[in-house]
């Protein structure tokens, strides 16, 4: 069943005198449970692809449907609601809030859900237990490696049980061991869980856990394909 | 489901010890600003009260009575009459009055002579509306007669001001001749004995004035028809008007029973503000003035907030921006913003208030001594003070203060707020 359905999407940005097209009419679908990467070199549209489809950013022309919502047309404060109930995200930099502890920044986006203080105290912590960082859920992101922080910050995006997850260069600043773990929690959490991750990369180790591998080049899809388990391989 | 607001506290909270030395160092400005707002309203309300009491307690009384042509052309032959004291002291026995009679005259002394003013007074009825027999210099207030002269003449004993001793060379036991023309147009003059010589107590009195008993007035003056001026004091100054409508009509009834002649014009009840028109004016400008000086005082010191508040959103810009992303409304993080600057103006008025008030009634308590550079005190507003200027700690003030700082540092910590306000997400997060 298709989650996400993008259509005709085009992004122009000014740049001083040069108007720069940072997507050409993209058309992508992406079904529920995927575990999705959009690839391509630095520039090609990576970022600005999941700024729209996170609701960050408006296409200059095309529309973006999750879960039958046309994004491109809800308000400011639609578009928040829309954020806070239906996305997680995971950033490069980690992004904790720096003077909360690892579950209060699980807690944070529960609390401007409204759930009650029950429920939430208990799912974060046991996000926290599922990515392994069960002793250090009262340390504040300062006392955390970044590999922590990170599983920190997938902990945030998947308690609130999203439809759909968007990661930005999720391993960007992770060592091999950290990367390789923190893929290995999201790939579990998709599996069980059933959501819908897409990520934005152009980090091999993700490429090689991806189960569809959307290359992108100069604002256009390049490439579209599912990966068998079998026939895995890193694109050039 | 709606959000609670306690989480946008707890999160401000949080912040705002961040950067514990910013914050600090922002407290700092913010309550020292506040102290001395409330220092400075500590001593314009003492100044404002000590010139509502020498205006009262030393001369003024809360009321006079005098005539129209007393009050307009200083006539001397505008005078109450006598049985007007007896009856007001009958019909409003909650009040003090003191009768008292003026003339202006040319005292003498061994060396030098110069104009005086001089001023009857009951010794018994004075002091029961004014202090200004208490505030003795030097010597002991009679107003009684004297031991005869050296040369055996009938003398009277009469107070002057510490100017006009010095102007004169008087001390205590010093001889003063008083001369000026009596009531009947015959030259009257007396020889007097200085028994005290006051403080000073306003300034033109302390130059000028020479102080007597009715009784030796009347005897130089040849003035036995009433008095001039009826000061009155009130047991209640809250009431200050309810008193003056009450002795203008016991005036009224008194004057319908008692007719006065028409040369003197009518009776004229005052209060001291209508008397003393300049301070009255002085005290309302003063006042305005704390509050003037405070938002000056505190509005500079608020800058420490917006620049506190402005680098708390640049820095943070960022992660303003992620919280945006996640699903944070612009309006939660206004709110936390602004939450954080309250916490910061709270903590900035909870110590400038401690400080300030701590000070401020010690300055109550002890005043600050210019005794050493002025011991004769200072003018101000026709009124000569005491050297050692007394403050008066005023809650209200403080509380005024507290909300003006909270008030101006709210304000400035807007601008910030409206800067998160416009934060786009994915601009920030670039």
């Amino acid at each position: 069943m298709t989650l996400l359905s993008l259509q005709g999407i085009c992004k122009t940005f000014r740049q001083g005198e040069i108007e720069v097209e940072a997507l050409k009419n993209i058309d992508l679908d992406v079904d529920e449970g995927e575990f999705a990467a959009l690839v391509g070199p630095s520039g090609s549209g990576k970022t600005t692809l999941l700024n729209i489809i996170g609701g960050l950013d408006a296409p200059t022309s095309g529309t973006a449907h999750l879960n039958g919502i046309d994004i491109t047309r809800l308000k400011e404060s639609q578009l928040s609601d829309f954020r806070l109930f239906q996305l997680g995200f995971i950033f490069q930099a980690y992004n904790l809030v720096p003077v909360l502890s690892a579950l209060e920044n699980v807690e944070l986006i529960m609390i401007l859900q409204g759930r009650p203080a029950k429920e939430r105290r208990a799912r974060a912590q046991h996000y926290l237990e599922l990515v392994g960082l069960g002793r250090e859920m009262n340390r504040r992101p300062s006392a955390l490696s970044g590999g922590q922080q990170q599983r920190v910050a997938v902990a945030r995006a998947l308690a609130c049980e999203p439809r759909l997850v968007l990661a930005d260069e999720p391993t960007a600043n992770l060592d091999s061991e950290n990367a390789s773990a923190l893929l290995d929690i999201m790939h579990k959490l998709s599996r069980e869980q059933k959501t819908t991750f897409i990520f934005s990369t152009h980090d091999p180790r993700v490429m090689e856990r991806a189960e569809r591998l959307i290359k992108l080049r100069d604002g256009r899809i390049e490439s579209d394909a599912v990966v068998e388990q079998a026939d895995r391989a890193v694109p050039a | 489901m709606p959000v609670n607001p306690s989480v946008f506290v707890f999160i401000a909270w949080r912040n705002i010890w961040r950067y514990p030395v910013r914050s600090l160092l922002t407290v700092f400005a913010l309550a020292g600003g506040l102290v001395m707002v409330i220092l400075y309203s500590v001593l314009v309300e003492g100044i404002s009260r000590q010139m509502v009491d020498y205006a009262t307690e030393m001369s003024t009384g809360h009321l006079q009575l005098h005539r129209r042509a007393f009050v307009d052309e200083q006539d001397l032959y505008a005078t109450l009459p006598w049985s007007y004291l007896d009856a007001i002291e009958t019909r409003l026995p909650d009040i003090s009055a003191a009768p008292r009679l003026y003339a202006a005259g040319l005292a003498s002394a061994q060396a030098s002579s110069t104009g005086v003013l001089m001023k009857a007074v009951d010794a018994v009825r004075e002091p029961m509306v004014t202090s200004v027999l208490s505030q003795v210099r030097s010597g002991t207030v009679d107003l009684g007669p004297a031991s005869p002269s050296e040369e055996g003449l009938e003398r009277h004993n009469v107070v002057v001001g510490t100017q006009l001793a010095k102007n004169l060379k008087l001390q205590v036991g010093s001889e003063l001749i008083l001369v000026t023309q009596a009531a009947d147009g015959s030259i009257g003059n007396g020889l007097f004995r200085i028994a005290a010589i006051l403080n000073p107590v306003d300034t033109a009195f302390d130059r000028t004035g020479v102080l007597m008993s009715i009784e030796a007035f009347q005897a130089m003056m040849y003035l036995q028809t009433g008095f001039h001026e009826l000061a009155i004091k009130t047991r209640d100054t809250a009431d200050l008007e309810i008193s003056q409508a009450a002795l203008d009509a016991t005036v009224r009834r008194l004057t319908a029973e008692q007719p006065l002649d028409a040369l003197g014009g009518a009776a004229l009840v005052r209060n001291w503000r209508e008397i003393n028109p300049t301070i009255s004016d002085m005290l309302e400008l003063s006042r305005s003035m704390v509050i003037v000086m405070g938002f000056i005082i505190v509005g500079l010191a608020s800058f420490g907030m917006l620049n506190t508040m402005l680098m708390a959103v640049h820095e943070r810009t960022h992660e303003f921006g992620i919280l945006l992303a996640i699903g944070m409304k612009s309006r939660w993080l206004m709110l936390m913003v602004l939450i954080e600057s309250f916490f910061l103006a709270l903590i900035s008025a909870l110590a400038g208030a401690v400080i300030g008030v701590w000070s401020g009634r010690y300055i109550q308590r002890h005043g600050i001594d210019f005794s050493g550079t002025m011991p004769d005190g200072y003018d101000w507003a026709g009124m000569s003070f005491e050297p050692v200027m007394r403050g008066h700690l005023e809650p209200a003030h403080v509380i005024s203060a507290c909300l003006i700082m909270t008030l101006v540092a709210m304000l400035s910590s807007l601008f910030p707020c409206w800067r998160t306000v416009r934060l786009k997400p994915a601009e920030v997060m670039r």
